[in-house]
Order: structure tokens, then C-alpha cells, then sequence
């Protein structure tokens, strides 16, 4: 199947979501559609498509309804690193600000790095060929590598109120799940890591606090994801999941921008080598100094790939209750083979 | 490894605990004493009456959230049904002064006995949140003094909402 072929599956699953959902607030329309939440309450969607900030799920349930009700909203989101963009588009929909579902659809074309590297294996290719040892699959074409997952997410509301409960200290509390799957089988053994599908399961905590107009969350998220999962679950020692701390903090300047700042812990699950595994033999990288070489030589000295945690800091507008824009610069460090990958990232959210 | 144990315990915690505080948020918001004030989390800066024009400033404020409500269709309905807006323009001037920490007596209902019988949604309720702070643009109270008052009134939705 080629690259056309595949980009038309994907936007035509996506166009069948958006149809399904603009269903059901058709028949919603009858009285169950509710957009009464007050400006900015609903958040925006974050990369794995959940509401919240832009990288941390909140204990908030995505879109403008109330309890009275459901609302839903589309989003995409686009990340430009040095050796990376990532396009991140999906819809969510919350019920009676109670459940929120989502579905977010991640392409990540990789750029030159990976072309790098795919030329570099097509040669090491060439040379086992001569040897007559069966090809590498390596999941790394010489030329667009493009990473995909498909991202799946449920949240519940389990008690607390976010942003009316001032005279005490009880957050508003979520608990919720994502299943994430990498279609990229191949380039992830490459890669290390151990499974290309994965669930996690987080909870949140959110707070308003109105005197200093600023917001607090707290999450945890149970998983063993590296990069998200954009490379894959775990790594050579198996597919260990965690709890990793996550945080966000912004400051309301007006009832329609929001500013502040995320970090989410990421583990070094990948810190190591590059898996190449011909025919049953595995050449992993610390035991072929002479592939490693090979592939060093062809691609300069950073073939690590430890993982740093993420950081951004971020603008949001909510020009109407139908339109939010959330620009960031995003501090994501190592990616795989590329160091100091920070960039900007832009994010609209429309509400329906 | 400590980090994620420290939060296993602490979500498992959290979970035990949340019942006592569930069903400690539906606890009622009394009117709070004269000089005190809400009592928020981080409090009530003590000069934010005087910051929002004293007590004449907070009338101003107040006859333009009822401007602003009465012209808002989502919920106008229900206050010109009533009849009773001099009264709650005049309350509700107190009552803002009252939530501030002044020195000001308030002579109306509880917030229960005032809304417990009138069905109000959260929808609606937010809806006067939103007409609040098209009244705190009007008057060019700053967005972070407007959410003075707004900490100070949030925990009556306890009880003014009620379906
Ligand atoms: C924090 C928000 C609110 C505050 C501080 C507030 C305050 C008050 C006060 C002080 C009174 C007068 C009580 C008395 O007569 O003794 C009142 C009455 C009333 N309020 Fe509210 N209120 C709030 C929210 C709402 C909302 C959301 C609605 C409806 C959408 C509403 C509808 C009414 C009506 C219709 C009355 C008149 C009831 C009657 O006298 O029969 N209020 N309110």
C-alpha cells in the first residue's frame, strides 16, 4: 500500500468519527446540546487528544457543556521541531461534564534524521545482501519515514469541583485511560522499544484558585510510553509501566488568555541501542561494535536515544466559545537520535 | 522508583479519601460574618473594596449586572417572573461587600432559602457568572479584582443550584 493510499485511510476514518459525532449533536439539538460552561472552563485538547493543557490531561471534561448536557470539540495540532513535526488531529466529546471520549490520530513525519538512517541500513542491506544474510527490516524507508498512532481516550469525572468550590481545598478529581496504538511495528523494534500498543491510565486533579486567577493540575499517569508512545512501549528490558508525574500551571489574564507552563516526566526506557534484527539473530548495536560503527559513521556520534522529560510554556486564546488558540514553545530534548528538539507548537480547538 | 511509589500511595490515598470529600463539597455556604468575609484559599486581598470603587462602586457594578441580565435571554425570563429586582440589586450590594470581608449588614435570605425552590441549573448559573463579568469590563474593574468578588460569591453555587 502506498503513502497516498494510507493518508486517505486515515483522514477517511477520521471524516467517518466526525460524521458519527455531528450525529449525534444533530439528535442532541433536541435539547441535550449544552454549551454553558463560562469561557476558557473547558480547557483545550492536549496531543493524545484528552481536554486539558497541552501535553497533561486535567481532571476537567473537554467542551462547553455542564452537567446539563454534552458539547464536543475537533482539534489539531501542529508541532515543529528541529528534526520533527508532528501533526495531531482528532475529535472529543464530553457528556454532562461527567465522560469525556476521544480519539486523536498522531503523524509524525521524521524528516532527514531517518532518512539518514534508512539510507545508512539500505547500504548495510546491500553489504549482508552480498553476504547472503535476509534484509533488515528496519521500518525506516530511505526517504519519509512517518511515524503514525492512533490514540484512544476515556475519562471520567469522579468528584470535586474545579472551579467554584473556593473556600476549600478539594480539587476537582479525574480518573482516565488511553489506548494507544503505533503502526509503525517495524521501525519501533528497530528502535527498542517492546510493544507498538499500549494502554495508560491517569489521574488528575485541578483546582481554580480565583483569588490569584490561577489554575493548578496534578497527574499521574501509569505507562510506559516513550515519547508519548510516538516510539513505542518500553524498551530491551520489557514493557514496564510507571508512575510518572505530569503538572501544569496557568495564570488567567483575562476571561480569554490563559498563560503558563507544563512539564511531563518521560523515562529512559530506549537509552541504549538501535535493535537490528536480521533473520533471527539479533545485531543489537553494544554487541556489533562493527555495525555500530557502520551506522555511526553514517549518521555522526548521536546515536543515543535517552529520552528527556517534556516542558512547555504556552499562550492560550479563547476568542468565543467555538475557538481556542493555544501557541507554545515546547522543550521536548532528546528525541531518538536528536538532541535539543524545541520548537513551537499551535493548537485550535473548535467547540460544537 | 521512590517518586512513582510516593504516588502510588498518594493516588491510593486519594481514592480511599474521596468519599468523605465528596460529600464534604455539598456542604452549605452560609452567609458569611460582617468584617470576615468568604473565607478563600489563598484569602481575600482586604483592599478590594476600596479597589473596586467602595460601596458606591460595588452599586454600579451591581445595577449593571442586572442591566446585563435582564438582556441576556438565557435567563431573564426567570428574574422578570419574579419581580423582585430593586430588592435583589439592593441585597446584592450588601451582600458583595458582605463576601469582600466589610463591614456591612446583609438583611436578606439564605442563599438556599432565596434559590432553593426555583430549579436553577449550573448552565444558568454560569450564565450570570458570564453577565458578572460583562458588568466588571463595563465598569473597568481589573480582570484580577473582578475574580476577587467571583471567589467570594462561588461557593453560594452550592446552593443556588440545585438540579
Ligand atoms: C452567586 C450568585 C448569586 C447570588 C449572590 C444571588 C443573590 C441573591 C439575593 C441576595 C437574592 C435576594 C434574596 C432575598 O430576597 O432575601 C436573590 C434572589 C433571587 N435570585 Fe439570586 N443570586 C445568585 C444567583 C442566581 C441565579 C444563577 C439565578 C437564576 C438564574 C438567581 C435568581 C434569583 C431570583 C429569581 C431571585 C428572587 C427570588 C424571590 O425573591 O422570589 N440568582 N439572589
Amino acid at each position: 500500500m502506498n503513502r497516498r493510499t494510507k493518508n486517505k485511510r486515515a483522514i477517511g476514518r477520521q471524516l467517518s468519527v466526525l460524521a458519527a459525532l455531528f450525529a449525534v449533536s444533530g439528535a442532541a439539538s433536541a435539547g441535550i446540546y449544552n454549551d454553558g460552561k463560562v469561557l476558557a472552563t473547558g480547557g483545550v485538547s492536549m496531543t493524545d487528544g484528552a481536554g486539558g493543557g497541552g501535553i497533561t490531561p486535567w481532571a476537567t471534561i473537554t467542551g462547553y457543556e455542564t452537567r446539563d448536557g454534552i458539547n464536543g470539540d475537533i482539534h489539531y495540532t501542529y508541532v515543529h521541531l528541529p528534526s520533527y513535526d508532528l501533526n495531531s488531529g482528532g475529535v472529543a466529546v464530553g457528556l454532562w461534564d461527567r465522560v469525556e471520549l476521544s480519539y486523536t490520530n498522531d503523524s509524525l513525519p521524521t524528516g532527514s534524521t531517518y532518512d539518514t538512517v534508512g539510507l545508512a541500513t539500505t547500504t548495510v542491506n546491500t553489504a549482508l545482501g552480498g553476504l547472503g544474510v535476509s534484509a533488515l527490516d528496519t521500518g525506516i524507508e530511505p526517504f519519509n519515514t512517518t511515524v503514525r498512532m492512533n490514540v484512544f481516550g476515556a475519562k471520567v469525572r469522579v468528584f470535586g469541583e474545579a472551579i467554584y468550590d473556593s473556600d476549600n481545598l478539594i480539587p476537582q478529581v479525574a480518573v482516565g485511560a488511553f489506548y494507544k496504538v503505533n503502526s509503525n511495528k517495524a521501525l519501533l523494534k528497530t528502535l527498542g522499544a517492546d510493544k507498538s500498543k499500549d494502554f495508560e491510565i491517569y489521574a488528575s486533579v485541578t483546582k481554580i484558585f480565583f483569588p490569584i486567577s490561577t489554575l493548578i493540575n496534578l497527574t499521574g499517569r501509569y505507562t510506559s510510553a516513550n515519547q508519548t508512545g510516538l516510539v513505542g512501549f518500553g524498551g530491551p528490558d520489557g514493557n514496564h509501566r510507571t508512575f510518572r508525574f505530569e503538572g501544569s500551571i496557568a495564570y488567567l489574564l483575562n476571561k480569554g488568555t490563559a498563560i503558563g507552563a507544563e512539564y511531563a516526566m518521560h523515562k529512559n526506557n530506549l537509552d541504549g541501542a538501535l535493535n537490528l534484527k536480521v533473520a533471527g539473530l539479533n545485531l543489537d548495536t553494544t554487541n556489533n561494535p562493527v555495525l555500530a560503527g557502520a551506522l555511526s559513521t553514517l549518521t555522526g556520534p548521536t546515536l543515543s536515544q535517552k529520552e528527556s522529560d517534556w516542558r512547555d510554556a504556552f499562550i492560550a486564546f479563547f476568542p468565543s466559545k467555538n475557538l481556542s488558540i493555544t501557541m507554545a514553545y515546547a522543550m521536548l530534548g532528546n528525541i531518538v537520535l536528536t538532541p535539543h528538539q524545541d520548537g513551537y507548537y499551535i493548537s485550535l480547538q473548535a467547540s460544537f | 522508583m521512590k517518586i512513582s511509589r510516593l504516588m502510588f500511595a498518594g493516588l491510593a490515598s486519594l481514592c480511599i479519601a474521596a468519599p468523605a470529600l465528596a460529600a464534604e463539597t455539598t456542604e452549605t455556604a452560609p452567609i458569611p460574618q460582617e468584617g470576615v468575609g468568604t473565607e478563600t484559599y489563598p484569602g481575600i486581598p482586604s483592599d478590594t473594596i476600596e479597589k473596586l470603587g467602595g460601596p458606591a462602586g460595588i452599586k454600579i457594578i451591581v445595577d449593571d449586572l442586572f442591566y446585563y441580565i435582564l438582556d441576556d435571554n438565557r435567563i431573564n425570563q426567570l428574574f422578570i417572573s419574579h419581580g423582585k429586582v430593586e430588592r435583589q440589586k439592593a441585597l446584592n450590594t450588601e451582600l458583595v461587600q458582605l463576601v469582600l470581608g466589610g463591614h456591612k449588614q446583609y438583611e436578606g435570605a439564605s442563599m438556599s432559602a432565596a434559590h432553593g425552590d426555583l430549579g436553577i441549573t449550573l448552565t444558568q448559573f454560569n450564565a450570570v457568572v458570564e453577565d458578572a463579568y460583562l458588568a466588571f469590563e463595563k465598569a473597568r474593574v481589573p480582570y484580577s479584582v473582578a475574580n476577587q468578588i467571583i471567589a467570594g460569591l462561588a461557593p453560594f453555587e452550592r446552593d443556588i443550584v440545585t438540579r
